[in-house]
């Protein structure tokens, strides 16, 4: 398996306070796969993306990576690990804003050696007569498919999408989420991605729902559609 | 009900206890010191003012080339006067007692009338051989009561410290640049023990009061300027200082006054800047707080319930440094302060005085001055809608479009663009740096200015000695009188002859010249004494070839008068309405003094003096054939270099504190904004970190941008100081007498961008460690 998840815990908070966010997961990803995480609020799986993603750590289990443990690595070797293997898009975008688009994207192109051509990425984003925008004056729509790009620029081997959608309208949102197959089929990337949007699952190769920290389900889904056929 | 808001400030201000820990230690200090010297001034001012009724200060004195007769003072008295006699005798002092002459020393009977003395330590002389000398002369020599000094080779037992009420600064000369309290005293002896010093150095010196005290400064100039000329045609006038014009009496009051302009200038450029810096910290607050504001503002909080909140933390700051900082004033650097000015001045005792003026200017006015520019800048902010603060854009135009950038590489257009995105705080770091640097320059070039200028004067001295000569006032007329007559063969005219002192010499290498003392005619201020000098053709000391017609200035004198060649010049008697009209040939490089040069031939038409009139020798040997009571005056390199040697006692330690001053402001500044752009950017940086920069990676983008704004600010605060600094310069020289060259040594250049970078060095270190902590949830903390 490409990525694989075991016995991963995570708890906040020390003595009666203390919440355990998650409690035991176990799962794996193939590579090239879309793998939707799916649960209510406080399911844990923004945690869970946090710490696959590397910018949390887990207080037991391993997260691998092609064989190779995140746990063992070092603060240098982790941010080498996001830099090789990583793509984060978050729900409000975090894009820089005193960069304008072209320069958002090329924050992502500069942390990788084989990054895609950017004029043609934007391009592909429907971006480019935007590129020289500041964040501020675009739409959401505009602004996440614009961290996507930076996302992508480098042709992670995995994307990570935290709630991609959750600050925008139904067609916007739609519009990404065919924007993030496309990606998909594309280049190739796995991608796993957070959401409450039931609907969402359906695009998804594999689909794995939380509850309290937990796995309830996890499946791969036999009839999967395009992101252009979602309804909600 | 109280707002609850205010319940957040003691945590903002732990939460951000270094910014305002440093804003507050650096304006409480700066509020301490400038309320201590206004303290130390104020008090040492009145005390000074309380001096003239006091200590019965003279109106003015004049001095005669002999003593007055009993008719020529009651002739004079009839003039609504009263005269008393202030007989001086001037004595080479050896203070160490090493068989060396280290200063002059002008000592008088003790006064019983006018100009009294105030005992500041010891006891007065009763003894022959005991002195009372002059306490800020005793300080600079090391002496104290009960030492011994050497005075016209006599031991004398020092029995007291005092400072005379007419020489709170020890000007030897009113037309001297500057005074000298380590080479020239002032000393009280008894009568007795003061006769015993002879009269080979006896100076006729009388003071006067007017009967009528005058009404203003017209009236007492009027006044002058009547008995000026009463005297003239009465008693045989050698000097006349009327008491507004003698800088011994009036030069110590006019500084502590003008000092204190600047000192609250400089308090006030301190506390708009860092009213500056709380906006611009308060304003980035507003950007991350935007949809609190949003929020409370949909609520139903006003703009200005919002903005008393945000301005709150500044004005209490700065309340609590005005306060402490003038507890301070009053008992810490009062001291200190008046401890500078006794260093300066020769000033009686002082009593420390509540300075209602003061308290204003140190503690409501920086208020007041924070207030204003915080409002101004910060409720600008908060007028944007309550809906732009929930979507958190607080950009006022939405068509403002991005500044398109050169194709340069990527991490450099990054980096520009952080330097656009913070132009607010950079612009207000430059301004700090410049004035900064503006002190620094000052507190740095100052010793290396003197030492210059006193280099300059020992390497342009015309001759190792200049003697100037008390020629007979009636030897020239006699002479005419003889000729006129041609009586010259009579027994009479030889015997006249015979007793006329000789003024010649045989010293080898000494040169006559003529010298005599003229006020130049400024525009809109008083004029000031320039020595006209009438040279020898081919001189061996004065390098000038007379051949174009004019005379040449001093460049000193052309410098600070803005004067070309080919400019006419007008000068006049100093007490007198004639007037001499001269064309500028150019300029000669002689430092020491404000000094028109001519042939000796033109001075003595032009002053209507015989063919072979002199009154002066230059000479690199001592002259020791000419009978002392004929040389009035002799000038060597240590006369020369007292303005450089004065200026570096009694302002050496200022200069110190100004350069430790301005580095720190310097420092703060750059630590304060550094920090803010830092947490400006803290979501990006946290952003970039996830997406897998590495630290010195973000390092290079966030410092690299200030680095170079530091660079750049450092390079142009470095001219533009220079140039500012050359105006100051000259306003300030403009109220000296005399013209101290603005001289820069180039090292200080190299010193202060050394000294600049490496202060930044340290601060950077410090944002080093603190982007290295900012964690990478800050962003997704940040998510709404």
């Amino acid at each position: 398996m490409f990525l694989e998840i075991h016995g991963l815990k995570k708890s906040f908070g020390d003595g009666e306070s203390r919440t355990e966010v998650l409690r035991g997961i176990d799962f794996a990803v193939e590579k090239g796969e879309i793998c939707v995480l799916l649960g209510p609020s406080g399911s844990g799986k923004s945690t869970l993306l946090n710490i696959i993603g590397g910018i949390d750590d887990a207080d037991e289990g391993y997260i691998s990576i092609e064989g190779e443990k995140t746990a063992d690595m070092n603060e240098k070797t982790l941010t080498k690990y996001r830099r090789k293997h990583l793509g984060y898009v978050f729900q409000m975008y975090n894009l820089i804003p005193n960069l304008n688009v072209k320069e958002n994207v090329e924050v992502g192109a500069y942390l990788s050696d084989k990054a895609l051509d950017i004029d043609d990425l934007l391009k592909t984003l429907g971006l480019y007569e935007h590129r020289h925008k500041l964040p501020n004056q675009l739409s959401g729509g505009q602004q996440q498919r614009t961290a996507i790009g930076r996302a992508i620029v480098k042709n992670p081997d995995i994307l990570l999408c935290d709630e991609p959608t959750g600050a925008l309208d139904y067609n916007t949102s739609k519009e990404i989420l065919k924007l993030i197959q496309e990606v998909n089929q594309k280049y190739g990337n796995t991608v796993i991605m957070v959401t409450h949007n039931d609907a969402i699952k359906n695009m998804a190769d594999r689909v794995i729902k939380l509850r309290d920290g937990q796995i309830r389900k996890n499946y791969v889904n036999e009839t999967k559609i395009s992101a252009e056929d979602l309804d909600w | 009900m109280k707002n609850p808001l205010f319940k957040r400030l003691p945590k903002e201000l732990k939460a951000d206890l270094g910014k305002y820990l440093v804003i507050f230690l650096f304006m409480t200090l700066t509020i301490g010191f400038v309320s201590g010297f206004l303290v130390a001034g104020s008090s040492m001012s009145a005390a000074y003012d309380e001096s003239f009724e006091k200590y019965n200060i003279e109106d003015g004195n004049f001095t005669l080339s002999s003593k007055a007769s009993k008719v020529q003072l009651e002739r004079l008295e009839k003039e609504g006067v009263k005269i008393e006699e202030s007989f001086y005798v001037e004595e080479n002092a050896d203070s160490d007692s090493d068989g060396k002459t280290d200063a002059t020393m002008r000592i008088y009977k003790n006064r019983t009338d006018m100009d009294l003395i105030c005992l500041m330590k010891g006891e007065l002389p009763k003894a022959d051989d005991e002195i009372a000398i002059d306490r800020m002369y005793a300080d600079n020599n090391n002496l104290s009561v009960g030492d011994s000094m050497k005075i016209a080779g006599k031991d004398m037992k020092i029995t007291g410290l005092v400072a005379l009420s007419d020489y709170s600064c020890l000007f030897s000369d009113n037309s001297d640049m500057m005074f000298d309290a380590v080479k020239f005293g002032v000393a009280i002896m008894t009568d007795s023990g003061f006769d015993s010093l002879g009269t080979t150095h006896l100076s006729y010196r009388y003071s006067w009061q007017y009967d009528k005290t005058p009404e203003n400064e017209t009236e007492e100039k009027n006044m002058s300027e009547d008995f000026m000329k009463t005297l003239a045609r009465t008693v045989s006038l050698t000097d006349y200082i009327p008491q507004y014009a003698n800088q011994a009496i009036h030069f110590a009051g006019d500084d502590i006054g003008g000092d204190q302009t600047m000192v609250e200038v400089l308090l006030y450029i301190l506390i708009v800047i860092m009213a500056f810096v709380f906006a611009v910290t308060t304003n980035n607050t507003i950007t991350k707080e935007a949809n609190v504001i949003g929020t409370l503002r949909a609520s139903g909080y006003t703009r200005g319930e919002l903005l008393k909140h945000y301005i709150a933390l500044p004005i209490l700051v700065t309340l609590a440094a005005a306060v402490i900082g003038n507890i301070l004033g009053y008992t810490y650097f009062k001291d200190i302060c008046a401890d500078m000015y006794y260093g300066s001045y020769s000033l009686p005792t002082y009593v420390t005085r509540w300075n209602g003026q003061a308290f204003v200017l140190t503690t409501v006015v920086p208020i007041v001055l924070m207030l204003v520019i915080n409002i101004v800048l910060i409720y600008r902010k908060l007028t944007l809608s309550p809906l732009k603060f929930l979507r958190r854009d607080l950009s006022r135009s939405k068509k403002k479009k991005a500044v398109r950038l050169p194709a340069f590489s990527f991490m450099n257009r990054f980096r520009i663009r952080i330097i656009l995105q913070n132009k607010s705080g950079y612009i207000t770091l430059f301004i700090g740096i410049l004035f900064a640097n503006i002190m620094l320059l000052f507190g740095m070039m100052m010793s290396p200015l003197l030492s210059n200028y006193q280099k300059k004067i020992v390497d342009n001295m015309v001759a190792k000695y200049q003697y100037m000569l008390n020629v007979p006032e009636d030897e020239e007329d006699e002479e005419e009188a003889a000729d006129s007559e041609e009586n010259k063969s009579t027994l009479m005219a030889v015997l006249q002859k015979m007793l006329t002192p000789s003024l010649d010499t045989k010293t080898e290498g000494a040169e006559k010249f003529c010298a005599y003392s003229l006020k130049n005619m400024p525009k809109n201020r008083d004029g000031e004494s320039i020595t006209v000098y009438g040279i020898q053709d081919d001189s061996q000391y004065v390098d000038l070839d007379f051949k174009d017609e004019g005379v040449y200035l001093s460049d000193g004198f052309a410098e600070k008068y803005n004067i070309h060649t080919g400019d006419e010049l007008t000068l006049k008697e100093p007490y007198e309405d004639d007037t001499y009209t001269f064309t500028v040939a150019g300029t000669y490089d002689y430092p020491a003094a404000l000094a028109v040069f001519m042939p000796i031939q033109e001075y003595r038409e032009t002053f209507d003096r015989s063919e072979d009139y002199f009154n002066g020798y230059f000479s690199n040997e001592e002259i020791k054939d000419i009978d002392e009571r004929y040389i009035a005056t002799t000038i060597t390199e240590d006369d020369l270099t007292k303005v450089s040697r004065q200026l570096t006692v009694s302002m050496g330690s200022l200069f110190y504190l100004i350069n430790v001053f301005s580095i720190a402001l310097f420092a703060i500044l750059i630590y304060l904004l550094t920090r803010l752009i830092i947490e400006k950017n803290t979501a990006s940086i946290s952003m970039v970190k996830i997406l897998g920069y590495e630290n010195k990676e973000i390092i290079s983008l966030y410092l690299t941008s200030t680095t170079w704004v530091v660079i750049f600010s450092i390079a142009l605060s470095l001219a533009a100081a220079t140039w500012i600094m050359t105006l100051i310069y000259k306003v300030m020289m403009m109220d000296f007498s005399g013209w101290l060259t603005l001289y820069i040594e180039p090292i200080i250049y190299p010193e202060m961008a050394v000294m600049g970078l490496a202060v930044y060095g340290v601060v950077a270190a410090m944002q080093y460690r603190k982007i290295k902590k900012i964690p990478m949830d800050q962003a997704l903390k940040n998510v709404e």
